[in-house]
């Protein structure tokens, strides 16, 4: 009999200590996906802020036509800026507005929205150059302020930085949590079948033998736990995603995504790996022929 | 197995890598010299107990509980380890194998006890087929091997039963299958009747018998007085640490001068004051 069979025939006989486990590791990994969801949101918020540098001039409501045409055809000839587009008020309140069916954001009136020139900037351009070119145009008088969004990416790369320290901690939480768990379910299987490890050392089993269908189980079940989290993390995704997918779009212009594959794929794996370690050294400490 | 009475020259199961010595088949199965053991200092469980058992004997321990007869049982498959002395299993220290040995002593060893040790929830086949498949057998070699094991001991046919719905009786006998169905050199029996009734304690003694008339060594270890009489065996007797042999059995003749046991002093050879080599029952002198 393979060690797998060996595994599932003491896991069959064990199943409601294992699905107790397995749901409490699901809640320990649940945290660990939460926060890597957050994460990678983050970094596709980050990623869409920065592309390629990006600004947006917004005019006065003052501003005549030959003004904007006078510094749309200045920055056409300014070195390093790759873009240049004239987004008018209708053209901002149709960007913003949009298809969305909510009547709030639709009786804003026209002043809400600013006319603006939107420019794309090289990304050879320093920042420095592009804090002269914004300083020079916020000397032009049609010029009411000029974003380069900066400060928003920034923010953004300290909010990824703390995801990534929350992320950092909470993956040694769960890992704390997973080798107990699954330690002591590893023990506590071990207990409910002394007889059969008894038995198996009276007969001459090794201890590789002896341990090999436990340590499976652990793998097994830090891979379930890890897998279950991803599933119940991805149900509610779907639950929460289908209210708040469009308000976040349109604050922060990103849909939000689930976890990729890989993140997915590695965190199952860390499941089963940490599962496999811990059940390994619990058995270490117990089992000796 | 081999035919009535008549051993083959045993092969053990060895460590890859490890060579057969020939030898090993013409020495004593069994050698206990000067073996001393204790749970607390003050109580030693055996005091220098010197014993020969040669391969193919039938031999009875007995004593009242807490002589030592289960330790002496466990030294031999390394359950327990000796304080001093040595027990050699053909010529093999077994005090000084290496953890990664052990389970090949084992492999030679089959082991019955008192309270069984089957895994209820797994069927009668399972249970037995555990010693085999722990060899690496075929699944095919095995099915095969444990059918006739069960049938020896009478269970044919109950392979898909679970262990848990038998009786006592037929429990037992699925413990004594899994113990010979990797065919040991040496089987080792602690109190296998203490759990049934009379009728099927010589009824399961007969087994052993059975067993043992295929060459098998049997030590069997019990306190029960009545099996000691069905016929006459060569006894060891363990009392306050020390092992009296008694190479033709208790007589059932008890005189004035009996034991607790009903043996008359007359038949103990106190195989402490022996001294070695020691005289065996077959007449070999076993140098120790």
């Amino acid at each position: 009999m393979s060690t797998a069979s060996r595994a599932w025939r003491g896991g069959r006989a064990d199943w409601k200590l294992h699905v107790l486990s397995g749901f409490s590791l699901a809640v320990a990994f649940i945290c660990l996906a939460s926060a890597l969801l957050v994460v990678f949101n983050l970094d596709s918020v980050r990623q869409r802020w920065s592309r390629a540098g990006r600004a947006s001039i917004y005019l006065r409501d003052g501003a005549t036509p030959q003004m904007v045409a006078e510094l749309r055809s200045a920055l056409d000839k300014t070195p390093g800026i790759t873009g240049v587009r004239h987004v008018s008020q209708e053209d901002a309140r149709q960007e913003v507005v949009g298809s969305s069916k909510d009547t709030t954001l639709a009786a804003l009136p026209a002043e809400a929205f600013p006319a603006s020139i939107e420019i794309d900037v090289a990304s050879t351009m320093s920042a420095v150059d592009l804090a002269g070119i914004t300083n020079s145009l916020k000397q032009i008088p049609a010029v009411e302020s000029v974003e380069t969004y900066e400060q928003y990416t920034t923010k953004l790369q300290g909010l990824m930085k703390a995801g990534l320290v929350a992320s950092l901690v909470l993956s040694l939480i769960v890992l704390a949590a997973v080798v107990s768990v699954v330690g002591s379910t590893v023990r506590l299987a071990l207990q409910r079948r002394r007889v059969e490890v008894d038995v198996l050392r009276l007969v001459g089993a090794s201890e590789q033998y002896v341990r090999g269908p436990f340590v499976v189980e652990g793998t097994v079940l830090g891979a379930a736990g890890a897998a279950s989290a991803v599933a119940l993390l991805g149900l509610l995704y779907l639950i929460i995603r289908s209210h708040v997918a469009e308000v976040i779009a349109m604050m922060l212009g990103v849909e939000p995504t689930f976890l990729p594959w890989y993140a997915a794929l590695g965190l199952i794996g860390f499941g089963a790996a940490i599962g496999a370690a811990s059940s390994h050294f619990s058995l270490r400490r117990m089992v000796t022929v | 197995m081999v035919p009535n009475g008549h051993p083959s020259r045993f092969r053990p199961a060895l460590r890859t890598g490890q060579k057969f010595d020939a030898s090993a088949s013409d020495r004593p199965i069994l050698v206990f010299e000067n073996v001393y053991k204790a749970y607390r200092a003050d109580q030693p469980v055996l005091r220098g107990t010197n014993l020969v058992i040669e391969r193919g004997e039938f031999v009875f321990i007995t004593g009242p509980s807490g002589s030592g007869k289960s330790t002496l049982l466990r030294m031999l498959y390394r359950a327990e380890t000796v304080d001093d002395g040595r027990i050699l299993f053909l010529g093999r220290d077994i005090a000084r194998l290496t953890d990664d040995s052990v389970p090949m002593l084992r492999r030679n060893i089959g082991v019955v006890f008192q309270d069984f040790k089957l895994v209820p929830t797994w069927t009668v086949f399972d249970n037995v087929a555990v010693t085999l498949e722990v060899l690496g057998l075929p699944p095919r070699l095995i099915h095969t091997r444990v059918g006739e094991a069960l049938e020896r001991v009478g269970l044919s046919g109950r392979g898909p039963d679970r262990a848990g719905v038998l009786s006592g009786g037929e429990q037992q006998r699925v413990a004594i299958a899994r113990a010979i169905v990797g065919e040991p050199a040496l089987l080792l029996a602690d109190e296998p009747t203490g759990n049934l009734d009379p009728l099927l304690a010589t009824d399961i003694l007969g087994l052993f018998e059975d067993i043992h008339a295929t060459g098998t060594t049997v030590l069997f270890a019990t306190h029960d007085r009545t099996l000691l009489d069905v016929r006459p065996r060569r006894v060891v007797v363990l009392d306050d640490g020390r092992a009296m042999d008694v190479p033709h059995g208790l007589g059932v003749e008890e005189d004035e001068e009996s034991d607790d046991f009903g043996t008359s002093v007359e038949d103990y050879t106190p195989v402490e004051d022996c001294g070695l080599p020691l005289a065996t029952p077959t007449g070999r002198l076993a140098v120790a």
